[in-house]
C-alpha cells in the first residue's frame, strides 16, 4: 500500500471544537470535505473559535442576537391570516468563500446580469429574439409579469435591468449553480448588512483577521450609479416600498436610511405633467429616481392593477415620458419566469458568444412539445415547478417538488397539467445543495443553504456585492429547503489573502453635503411623527393619572377619608379618556380594575396598552426616520403592559409598573430631544406633543381645581401634573386653588404648564410658516398667537371651566389646522426644488 | 355602412371629486374593413392633462387628468366610422389542434399574436368547466373554425341573455354555474373555453346597430355597447370575429372599438377617482346609420331579438 500523503494534524482544541462534524452522505459541504478533514479558508475561523473557547463563543453568538433584536431586524411572517413581526434569526457562523473562487462567481454573476439585461431590452423593445425563432412568444406572453403597457417604452432607464440578484446552490461536484433569478424588486441586500453589522461586532477580531472584504463600497458605487441617473445636480431618490405590513418593510426601511433614500409609498407619490412628486410638508417636490420594492403590477392602479390600491396612479405614464427611473423597471420581474431558464444557455451563446460561466439548473419549459415530452421521459428523475410567477390552481406550491416524491393522487394531477396546461410547468433536474455549519447547543452540525447574490448597474458596469444573504434550512434534508418556514441566515465573507481597505459603514460623505433647509419632509411621515408624539403624550398623561390612583388606593385604603374626592376623579377622569369602564363608588375593587384597565385592557382604546401599540404603529411607518433605540423603547413600552394573568394588579404592583412605563418614556423622549435632527421632522413629532400635553393638563385642572376643590384634589393635580416640587419651593403651603392653577396653566416657565406648551408651539409654528407653501394666510400661527394673548391676559383666580375648555376646544382646532396645512393638502409642484433635508 | 356612434358616460359623485386619473377607450380602432372618418371626444370638466397614443394591443386610448373639483364627471365620443363585409369566411382550414400549435410555437410578440390569447387573464381565468364545455365542439381534427361557429351556437342556447343576472365584477364561475349573463359573460365564457384547450380567442368590443322592427322609429339610446369574441383561425385565416351573444360571426353592423385579452384590456372608461362617496353611472350609446339602409342579406337576417350589453353596469375599475 502507497503510503498517504502527510497531513498535518489538527490542533486538539479544532479537532475538539469539530467533535466529530461531518458532511451528511453524498453532500458536499462547505466547512469539511470528504475525509472530514477542515478546508483550509476555514483555518483561521476553526482556530479562532477554538482558542475563544465554547462559553466566550457563546457569548459572542448571544452579543449578535441580541443586537438583532435591539435594531428590530424582522420579517413578517403570515400565519392564520394574522401577520405578526418575529425576530429574524441569524445563523452565527459566516458563510466563508475565498477571494479566488469568488471571483469566479462574480465574473459569472455579471455575465449573467448582462444577458438578462439583453433579454429585458429585446423583450420589452424590438423582439429580435422572438421573431429570430431563439424564444417562443408564448413563453414571454405567458408570463404574468410581462407586462405589456411597458412594451415599446423608450424612457430614460426603461427597459434596462438595474438590481439583479441570484439565488445560488453549490451542487455535489463543487459548481455553483444558478437556481433561480431575482429582478421583480430582489430583498436581502439590507438584510446582509446588517447580518455583516451583528456578526462584525460579534466576532471583530476574527472579522479583521480574515481579511473580510467590505459591503459599503458596493452600496456606494450603487447610490452614485443611481445618483447618476437622475439627469440634473440635486437628485431625489426614493425607495417606494408597499408599507409596513410588507414581509421586508424593515428591509426598505433599513436601506433608505443607510442609503439616504426618501422612502415612500405609492399614496406619498403624485403625478403630474407626466412628472412624479412626493407630497411633502414643503408641496410637491420631485421625484427622479425610484427604488422599486412594489410589485411592478401594483404601482399604477390606472394601466396595470387596477385593484392596486398601494400604487400611484400615472406612474406608468410618467415612465413613458422619462421624468423618472425606475430601479428596477416596471415588468422586469418577467426575467424571475423560470420559463426562461431553458433558454438562458443558447441565449448567453447567441446573445455574448460564451457558454454559461455560472450554469443555471438544468430545465425544460413543457410549452413546447420536444420539451414536454423530453421531461415526460424522464419525469421520476426531475423537480416540477410553475413555469411562471402564478399558476392558478398549481398544486404543489411554488417552489419546485420532486415527482419522486409524489403519491398517485398527486401524480395524476402533474399528468393531468402536463396534458393541458404544460405552458405553465417547468421540469428540472434537483441540485442537491451543500451544506455548511451552524453553531446549535455548542456544536456545530452541517445544514443545507443558499446563497443570495446581489449585482447592479453602474456607469462602470456591472458591480457584484462581495458577500450575499445566505439563506439555511432548519431541516437536514438538502433537498427540501424551505425559506419562509423556521429558515436562519448567515453573513457571507469573502476572505481575500490581502488586507482590505478599511471602509465604513456608516454614511458616506455624499450624504452630507446637501442644503439643510426645512420643508421636504413626506406628509405621511410628518402626519405619523405628529401622532407618535400625540400617543406617547397620552400614554405618559395616563400613567400619570394611574400613579396617582394607585399612590391614593395604598394610602388611604378603603377610600372613605378625605382622598374619597380625589380617587373619585382620578377613576371618572380615566373612564372618560376611554382608559377603563366607569365605577358607581370609588372603593378599592373598584379602583384596582380601573387601574388594571387603564394598563392592559386590550378592549380599552385609552389604555397604555393600546396607546402603546398605536405610537408603535405610527412609528413603524416612519422607521426609516426613528434610531433604533427608540424603536427598541416602544417594544419595550408595549411588552411592559401585556399582562400575561387576567387578575388586575394591586394598587403597589401597578404604581410601580406605571412608574417603569414613565421611565421608559422619559427615555424615548430624551432620544427623541437629543438624538433627532432639529428638522420638520421633530418639529411634528413636538407639536403633536405639546398639543396633546396642552389640552390634557387643561382637562386634569378642569377635574381637579374646581372653585370648591378639596385639599386632596389639588394635590392630586399637582402629582399629575409633576409640579410639586416647583409649587413647594415656591410656596410654603399646602396646595391651594389659585397659586396652582397659575403654576400649571399660565405659568411659562413651568414646563408642564399649558402656556408652556403654547410658547413652545408658537415656536414650532413659527418656523414652519416660512415653508414656502405656506407664504399667505396660515391659520396655525393665528391660532397660537391667539391661545398666547389669551392665557397671558388671565387671572388664575378668575379662571372657570368654560375658559379652560375654550382652550382645550383652540388647542383641538389647532391639530386640525396642522393636518390640513401639512398631512392633506393638495397643492401644485413647488418651483423651489432644492435637495431636502431628510426631516 | 357608415354609422355615426355618439357613446356618452356620466358619472355623479355623491360627494366632489377634487381628482381623477383616468384611460380611455372611445375611438374605434381602424380594421382592413373598417375607416374611422372623424372621432371626437370631449369631457366635463376639461382635463387639466390628456395624453394620446396607441396601447399594445393597437387600441387608441386617451389618458386625462382632471383636476378641477366636480361633482359630475360627462366623457362624450361621437365618432362617424366606415364598415365594410369582412373577409368571407374560408371553411375547411387548419385542424384546431393544429391552430393550437402553431400559435404556441409563435414568432410574433405584437399586440395581435395569437401568443398573447392563450393564457388566463382577469376576467377569463381558465376553468377547467369551460374548457370541457368546449371540448364538446373540438373533437379530433376538426377545422377549427367550424368547431367555433358550433361553439358560437351552443353558448347561444345553452346560456340565457339576462341582465339582471350578472354585472361587471361577477366571476366566470358563476356565469358558467347560472349559465346566463350578458354580452361580456358570453364573450369571457367563449374566450376561458377556447383558450382552456389551447385555441387562441381574444375580446372585441364595439357597438350593434340595432335594426328597428318594421315600421317603427329607431329608439335613440337603444343601442348599447357590445361584445363579442375573435377566434385565431391560423395564419392565412387569421382572426375571425363571432358574436355569441347572437350566434352569428360579425358583419357590418358589428363596429369594432378595442380589442383585448379580456374586458379589462378594452374597458371604455378605467381609472381611479379620489372620492370614497358612492356614484351612478349612466350611458347612453347611439349608432346611427348614415346611409340609407341596405337590405344585404347579413342585415335582412337581422331582427329586433339581437341582444346588447347595458352598459349601465361598467363601472370604474379602479
Amino acid at each position: 500500500m502507497p503510503p498517504r500523503p502527510a497531513e498535518p494534524a489538527l490542533r486538539d482544541d479544532v479537532a475538539a471544537l469539530l467533535g466529530g462534524y461531518r458532511a451528511l452522505p453524498g453532500v458536499r459541504d462547505e466547512l469539511v470535505d470528504e475525509h472530514g478533514r477542515p478546508r483550509p479558508h476555514w483555518a483561521t475561523a476553526l482556530e479562532a473559535l477554538a482558542r475563544m473557547g465554547r462559553e466566550e463563543v457563546g457569548r459572542a453568538f448571544a452579543l449578535a442576537d441580541r443586537h438583532q433584536r435591539d435594531t428590530g431586524v424582522y420579517y413578517r411572517v403570515y400565519d392564520a391570516g394574522e401577520s405578526r413581526e418575529r425576530a429574524w434569526p441569524l445563523s452565527h457562523l459566516p458563510l466563508v468563500i475565498p477571494q479566488a473562487e469568488w471571483r469566479e462567481v462574480e465574473a459569472g454573476l455579471k455575465q449573467r446580469a448582462a444577458l438578462l439585461d439583453r433579454v429585458l431590452a429585446d423583450a420589452y423593445g424590438p423582439a429580435g429574439l422572438v421573431r429570430d425563432g431563439a424564444l417562443p412568444a408564448a413563453a414571454l406572453a405567458a408570463s404574468p409579469d410581462f407586462l405589456r403597457p411597458m412594451v415599446r417604452v423608450t424612457g430614460r432607464g426603461a427597459g434596462r435591468l438595474q438590481v439583479y440578484a441570484a439565488d445560488l446552490g453549490r451542487g455535489a461536484d463543487g459548481r455553483w449553480w444558478v437556481l433561480g433569478d431575482r429582478a421583480q424588486a430582489p430583498s436581502g441586500m439590507g438584510y446582509a448588512l446588517e447580518n455583516r453589522i451583528a456578526l462584525s461586532r460579534a466576532l471583530p477580531d476574527l472579522y479583521a483577521a480574515m481579511n473580510v472584504r467590505r459591503l459599503a463600497p458596493f452600496f456606494q458605487a450603487w447610490r452614485g450609479a443611481l445618483a447618476a441617473q437622475a439627469g440634473r445636480e440635486s437628485s431625489r431618490i426614493g425607495l417606494l416600498t408597499p408599507g409596513p405590513l410588507n414581509e421586508t418593510y424593515f428591509e426598505h426601511a433599513y436601506l433608505s436610511r443607510y442609503l439616504g433614500f426618501l422612502l415612500v409609498e405609492g399614496g406619498d407619490l403624485t403625478v403630474r405633467d407626466d412628472a412624479v412628486y412626493v407630497r411633502t410638508i414643503g408641496g410637491l417636490k420631485k421625484v427622479d429616481v425610484l427604488v422599486r420594492r412594489l410589485d411592478a403590477e401594483f404601482a399604477d392602479p390606472v394601466e396595470l392593477d387596477p385593484d392596486s390600491r398601494i400604487g400611484a396612479p400615472g406612474l406608468a405614464q410618467a415612465v413613458r415620458a422619462g421624468s423618472v427611473v425606475l430601479a428596477n423597471p416596471l415588468g422586469a420581474g418577467l426575467l424571475e419566469s423560470r420559463a426562461l431558464l431553458a433558454f438562458l444557455p443558447a441565449l448567453a451563446r447567441r446573445l455574448l458568444g460564451e457558454d454559461l460561466k455560472l450554469p443555471n439548473v438544468a430545465t425544460w419549459w413543457c410549452g413546447q412539445e420536444a420539451a414536454r415530452d423530453a421531461a415526460r421521459a424522464r419525469l421520476e428523475e426531475f423537480a416540477v415547478a410553475p413555469a411562471y410567477s402564478r399558476a392558478e390552481g398549481w398544486p404543489f406550491g411554488t417552489m419546485p417538488v420532486r415527482v419522486a416524491a409524489l403519491d398517485a393522487a398527486s401524480r395524476a394531477r402533474l399528468d393531468d397539467w402536463l396534458e393541458r396546461r404544460a405552458v405553465e410547468v417547468v421540469a428540472q433536474e434537483p441540485i442537491g445543495v451543500s451544506t455548511m455549519p451552524v453553531w446549535r447547543d455548542g456544536r456545530l452540525r452541517p445544514r443545507p443553504f443558499t446563497l443570495r447574490a446581489f449585482v447592479v448597474a453602474t456607469p462602470d458596469g456591472w458591480e457584484v456585492l462581495p458577500g450575499g444573504f445566505c439563506r439555511l434550512s432548519d431541516d437536514d434534508d438538502p433537498r427540501s429547503l424551505s425559506m419562509q418556514l423556521g429558515g436562519r441566515s448567515a453573513d457571507v465573507w469573502i476572505a481575500a489573502d490581502e488586507p482590505v481597505e478599511p471602509a465604513t459603514l456608516l454614511p458616506t460623505p455624499d450624504r452630507v453635503a446637501i442644503t439643510r433647509v426645512i420643508g421636504y419632509l413626506p406628509s405621511r411621515a410628518a402626519e405619523n411623527l405628529f401622532w407618535l408624539g400625540r400617543y406617547m403624550e397620552r400614554a405618559e398623561a395616563t400613567l400619570r393619572a394611574v400613579r396617582c390612583l394607585a399612590g391614593l388606593a395604598i394610602e388611604h385604603g378603603e377610600a372613605a377619608g378625605p382622598a374619597r374626592a380625589a380617587l373619585a376623579r382620578a377613576m371618572e377622569l380615566l373612564a372618560a379618556w376611554g382608559a377603563a369602564a366607569p365605577e358607581a363608588a370609588p372603593e378599592r375593587g373598584a379602583a384596582a380594575r380601573v387601574i388594571g384597565a387603564a394598563l392592559s385592557g386590550a378592549d380599552r382604546p385609552g389604555s397604555v396598552l393600546r396607546l402603546a401599540s398605536e405610537a408603535r404603529r405610527a412609528a413603524s411607518v416612519i422607521r426609516d426616520r426613528l434610531s433604533p433605540d427608540a424603536v427598541r423603547a416602544l417594544a419595550d413600552l408595549s411588552a411592559l403592559f401585556e399582562r400575561r394573568d387576567a387578575n388586575p394588579p394591586g394598587p403597589g404592583e401597578a404604581l410601580e409598573t406605571a412608574d417603569q412605563g414613565l421611565r421608559i418614556l422619559a427615555a424615548l423622549s430624551g432620544l427623541v430631544q437629543e438624538n433627532m435632527n432639529r428638522l420638520s421632522g421633530w418639529r411634528f413629532l413636538e407639536i403633536g406633543r405639546r398639543i396633546e400635553r396642552g389640552i390634557l393638563t387643561a382637562r386634569f385642572v378642569r377635574r381637579f381645581a374646581e372653585p370648591d376643590a378639596p385639599s386632596s384634589c389639588l394635590d392630586a393635580l399637582l402629582e399629575i401634573c409633576d409640579s410639586q416640587i416647583t409649587y413647594r419651593a415656591r410656596y410654603l403651603m399646602g396646595a391651594l386653588r389659585a397659586p396652582l392653577v397659575d403654576l400649571v396653566m399660565l405659568d411659562d416657565g413651568n414646563p408642564r404648564s399649558v402656556a408652556f406648551q403654547v410658547g413652545r408651539l408658537a415656536d414650532h409654528v413659527g418656523a414652519l410658516a416660512e415653508l414656502p407653501t405656506h407664504a399667505g394666510p396660515f391659520p396655525p400661527r393665528d391660532i397660537v398667537a391667539d391661545l398666547a394673548s389669551r392665557l397671558r391676559g388671565w387671572d388664575a383666580a378668575e379662571i372657570d371651566a368654560a375658559a379652560i375648555v375654550s382652550v382645550e376646544n383652540r388647542l383641538m382646532e389647532l391639530s386640525n389646522e396642522i393636518g390640513a396645512c401639512f398631512f392633506t393638502q393638495a397643492d401644485a409642484p413647488s418651483d423651489d426644488d432644492s435637495v431636502e433635508d431628510g426631516g | 355602412m357608415i354609422y355615426d356612434v355618439s357613446h356618452v358616460t356620466t358619472y355623479h359623485y355623491a360627494a366632489r371629486v377634487a381628482f381623477a386619473r383616468c384611460l380611455l377607450r372611445l375611438a374605434p380602432r381602424a380594421m382592413p374593413w373598417q375607416r374611422v372618418l372623424s372621432h371626437e371626444l370631449s369631457l366635463s370638466p376639461a382635463p387639466a392633462e390628456t395624453r394620446e397614443g396607441d396601447d399594445f394591443f393597437g387600441n387608441r386610448q386617451r389618458a386625462v387628468l382632471i383636476a378641477a373639483p366636480h361633482d359630475t364627471l360627462s366623457i362624450r365620443a361621437t365618432s362617424r366610422v366606415e364598415v365594410g363585409e369582412r373577409p368571407a369566411l374560408r371553411f375547411g382550414g387548419p385542424a384546431w389542434e393544429q391552430v393550437a400549435r402553431h400559435a404556441l410555437a409563435s414568432r410574433d410578440l405584437s399586440g395581435l399574436s395569437p401568443a398573447h390569447f392563450l393564457f388566463a387573464s382577469r376576467f377569463a381565468p381558465l376553468l377547467d368547466e369551460a374548457a370541457a364545455y368546449a371540448r364538446a365542439d373540438f373533437s379530433p381534427g376538426r377545422p377549427v373554425l367550424e368547431a367555433a361557429l358550433d361553439l358560437t351556437r351552443r353558448v347561444h342556447a345553452d346560456f340565457a341573455y339576462d341582465p339582471a343576472a350578472t354585472d361587471v365584477s361577477t366571476p366566470l364561475r358563476l356565469v358558467f354555474a347560472q349559465r346566463a349573463g350578458v354580452c361580456q359573460d358570453f364573450a369571457h365564457a367563449m374566450i376561458a373555453g377556447l383558450r382552456g384547450i389551447g385555441v387562441p380567442c381574444l375580446y372585441v368590443s364595439g357597438y350593434l346597430r340595432t335594426t328597428p322592427p318594421e315600421g317603427q322609429k329607431r329608439l335613440a339610446g337603444a343601442d348599447a355597447s357590445h361584445a363579442w369574441v375573435a377566434v385565431w383561425c391560423g395564419e392565412e385565416a387569421g382572426w375571425v370575429e363571432l358574436d355569441p351573444t347572437n350566434d352569428r360571426p360579425a358583419g357590418p353592423d358589428h363596429v369594432v372599438l378595442a380589442v383585448g385579452r379580456d374586458y379589462a384590456d378594452v374597458a371604455p372608461v378605467a381609472g381611479v377617482v379620489l372620492a370614497s362617496a358612492p356614484q351612478r353611472l349612466t350611458v347612453a350609446v347611439d349608432v346611427t346609420p348614415v346611409e340609407p339602409l341596405e337590405a344585404g342579406p347579413v342585415a335582412a337576417q337581422q331582427s329586433n331579438d339581437l341582444r346588447t350589453s347595458n352598459q349601465n353596469r361598467k363601472s370604474f375599475t379602479g
